[in-house]
């Protein structure tokens, strides 16, 4: 009933949501100012110690400073669910927009090769791409390009195919303005909505999966502070040292959590649905 | 009915668990945890310790090796002779059955000694090519004529892989499903081999020592993650579990219900160097590598100080080990002027590490950032082992960590592989040294003891100063038992002495 609470509780969502996004934002930024120790400095008199008050995550098996790693990291994963998103964003929505606004031949070309991407399944092809250009951050970018996008395409499709026919296109249309204006001018910018609502929600997956390559040794390379080769490094210490793995595991569910609510709250101030 | 449905399942599955667990811990049936199931029960198809664990329960040698890894001991030849020429061993067997009751002849310890030789599908064809004839001039008398004098010829003997096989179910076609059902004259025979899951022994009472076996039976589980392995053996689901890493043990060691066993090993870490790579090739290079890498920081944060620092190729504890070879000390503001000296200095090299081997994983990052100070770049290329072992054989590598265990007494095996100049490239490390070559080859001709130590020693002395690889660190078998198991041990060449063990 009461539109107010639902619109409190939405303001909410999102200020939470961009206190935890911000928040890693800000220290990554600040890493070399608020970072206690160097990130990939091995300290061998300090090797696998608890959280104390000289190390409040405690240290890894190369006597690393855990806290020190996942500021450090924030920079690597930030940057992984920006980039690994913007790229398919655009891409997509290009595509989507040209399919939906042209369609015949384009669109049924362009669909075709949208269902067989998505035939495969997502981190089987992702792998498969990495497997092919090497292991490494930028194979990751483009892996998550080459895959990514198909999401965004279909959504902005859809939108077009509707606005399309809206009056104000059909009045623009009729009043001469040529197509491609028509279409990024007036059309696109009126169908973004959604997707913007659900890169949101797409970045959770996208960090999700730069973290499981990075696990899998495939993204991230060592030394570097990353949250998934964390996770993996302290893997084989589960039993005897829970908080090398513990905190990094912690910080990807709360940036990904961090996602999701801001994800959440736009789509229901846009009245999308995802 | 959902529920009941469910209920009824449950039940099944607890009755299923509770029979698989009595199963397993059926009175005197030893249960060991390993991390790789074998790969055949042809002997002489296979190169792998993990095989060799099992040829060694089921099959026998004619000669073995102690359980202290360093005298040659009777086994299924009771005595043996060697002429004055060195040419010619004449064994004599003792009266020993097969399994399935068949009497182990000298005809059928002649056939497995030609067939290592000359079978197509052998992997041991070269090293066992120095026989020229084997005989059997009687039903218990062997003789062995070589085309050479060979000092580690009897050595050779005590390999599984040259165990004594049945020839009348062996010869000819019989071969491929030998590998699948064998019979052997070792304390334990196969009941079944569950590919993937597990090996099923039990105790062959045609064995010729069978009084003195225990254990009723053997079960070799594959349980390949090493936490879950660990886990087994702390739930006591296992009697046993092999290959426990470093980083566990002091964990273990805590649990009263539990005897965590080392045992002196022959294996030896060390850094692969491709000689043929660009500033490589330069031996200042290399020694100023080996003095950027300090090796105890490695044995400290990697082995967990379970290790010991190596420095020489032939391992401790091996026979002509040279304990006063060369180590360089870790400096790596020398290491970068050398480097800089030799023109090397922004050197980057190409690290190809083994994905999933967690040790292999920490050497990795601690090498990088300890060459790092030296101003040596390291790229980091983790890839599949399998893949990684073809990179190492093409070239398609800078350096790289491997490990090596011996598997015959004599030195003449690992120093043939490592400083022989043979098909592998010396451990596809590309060195070369005509006077090390010449060294190799006139060593495994010397009978005189006292000569062939100080051989020996000068090899040592040589690949030190060559730096034909990077010696790391020498670390000793590492198993975990339930407390009610006595004698479970492995000497230094890996072999398990399970007709020893008992399960109280």
């Amino acid at each position: 009933m009461s539109a107010p609470v639902s619109a409190t509780r939405m303001n909410r969502t999102l200020l939470a949501g961009l206190v935890i996004v911000g928040g890693f934002a800000l220290a990554a930024l600040a890493a070399p100012l608020i970072a206690p120790y160097d990130p990939i400095f091995q300290d061998g008199a300090a090797r696998i110690q608890p959280p104390s008050l000289a190390h409040p995550f405690g240290t890894d098996n190369f006597g690393r400073d855990i806290l020190s790693r996942i500021i450090f990291g924030a920079r690597v994963d930030l940057q992984m669910a920006v980039i690994g998103v913007f790229f398919p964003l655009v891409i997509g929505t290009v595509i989507g927009a040209i399919a939906g606004f042209f369609g015949g031949l384009v669109d049924a070309v362009l669909m075709r090769l949208i269902d067989i991407i998505l035939a495969f399944p997502f981190l089987v092809l992702m792998l498969s791409i990495i497997a092919i250009l090497g292991p490494g951050l930028s194979s990751f970018y483009i892996a998550m390009a080459l895959v990514g996008w198909v999401s965004y395409a279909r959504l902005i499709r859809a939108q077009i195919l509707v606005l399309k026919n809206a009056d104000y296109a059909v009045a623009a249309v009729s009043l001469g303005f040529s197509r491609t204006r028509v279409l990024f001018r007036h059309l696109l910018p009126n169908s973004v909505a959604g997707s913007l609502v659900f890169c949101m929600s797409d970045s959770v997956l996208v960090l999700l999966s730069g973290a499981a390559i990075s696990y899998l040794g495939l993204g991230v390379q060592p030394p570097t502070a990353e949250w998934g080769i964390m996770v993996a490094e302290g893997q084989a210490f589960l039993s005897q040292a829970w908080w090398i793995t513990l905190f990094p595991g912690l910080s990807i569910v709360l940036l990904a959590f961090g996602f999701s609510m801001i994800g959440d709250a736009l789509g229901e101030a846009m009245g999308v649905h995802e | 009915m959902k529920t009941a449905f469910r209920k009824s399942r449950l039940a099944a599955f607890a009755a299923l668990l509770s029979l698989s667990t009595s199963y397993a811990h059926a009175a005197g049936v030893l249960t060991i945890a390993r991390n790789e199931d074998s790969t055949t029960f042809d002997p002489i198809k296979s190169a792998q310790n993990v095989d060799n664990w099992v040829f060694s329960n089921v099959f026998d040698v004619l000669v073995r090796v102690d359980a202290s890894g360093t005298k040659l001991v009777p086994g299924l030849a009771e005595s043996w002779t060697i002429s004055d020429d060195g040419l010619t061993y004449t064994f004599k067997l003792r009266d020993a059955k097969f399994s399935d009751g068949a009497p182990v002849t000298a005809e059928d310890a002649a056939f497995s000694l030609i067939r290592i030789r000359d079978d197509k599908g052998s992997l041991w064809g070269d090293s066992f090519k120095v026989i020229d004839t084997a005989t059997a001039t009687d039903p218990k008398t062997l003789v062995v004529k070589l085309k050479g004098k060979s000092v580690p010829f009897l050595s050779m003997m005590a390999l599984p892989n040259a165990s004594v096989l049945p020839k009348k179910l062996v010869d000819g076609a019989a071969a491929d499903a030998f590998a699948e059902k064998p019979v052997g004259s070792g304390a334990f025979s196969l009941v079944e081999w569950r590919r993937g899951d597990r090996i099923i022994l039990k105790k062959n009472p045609n064995y010729w020592d069978a009084a003195k076996v225990s254990l009723d039976g053997v079960e070799w589980l594959v349980i390949p993650d090493d936490n879950t392995r660990m886990l087994k053996i702390q739930a006591g689901e296992v009697d046993a579990a092999i290959t426990v890493p470093f980083s566990r043990v002091a964990e273990l060691k805590t649990n009263p219900d539990l005897k965590v066993i080392s045992d002196p090993s022959t294996r030896e870490d060390h850094m692969l160097i491709n000689h043929e790579h660009g500033a490589l090739a330069k031996k200042e290079v290399r020694e100023a590598l080996d003095m950027a890498i300090d090796k105890q920081a490695i044995v400290e944060a990697a082995t967990f100080g379970l290790g010991e620092v190596a420095y020489s190729y032939v391992p401790k504890g091996a026979l002509y080990h040279y304990a006063d070879n060369l180590r360089r000390p870790y400096d790596p503001e020398k290491a970068k002027k050398m480097l800089a000296d030799a023109g090397a200095s922004g050197l980057t090299l190409n690290y190809v590490v083994n994905a999933g081997k967690e040790t292999d994983e920490q050497i990795a990052v601690l090498v990088q950032q300890q060459l790092a100070k030296a101003g040596v770049g390291v790229t980091l290329q983790k890839v599949d082992p399998s893949q990684s072992w073809d990179m190492l054989v093409n070239g398609d590598y800078d350096i790289s960590v491997m490990y090596w265990t011996n598997d015959i007494l004599d030195v003449d095996q690992k120093t043939t592989f490592v400083l022989g100049h043979d098909t592998n490239m010396n451990y596809m490390t590309r060195y070369k040294n005509d006077e090390v070559k010449a060294l190799v080859e006139a060593a495994r001709l010397e009978t005189d003891p006292a000569k062939r130590e100080a051989m020996y020693v000068t090899l040592q002395k040589l690949a030190k100063g060559d730096v034909n690889w990077i010696d790391l660190y020498y670390s000793p078998y590492i198993n975990v038992t339930a407390k009610n198991i006595e004698n479970f041990h492995q000497n230094p060449l890996g072999r398990f002495f399970l007709e020893e063990t008992v399960k109280n």
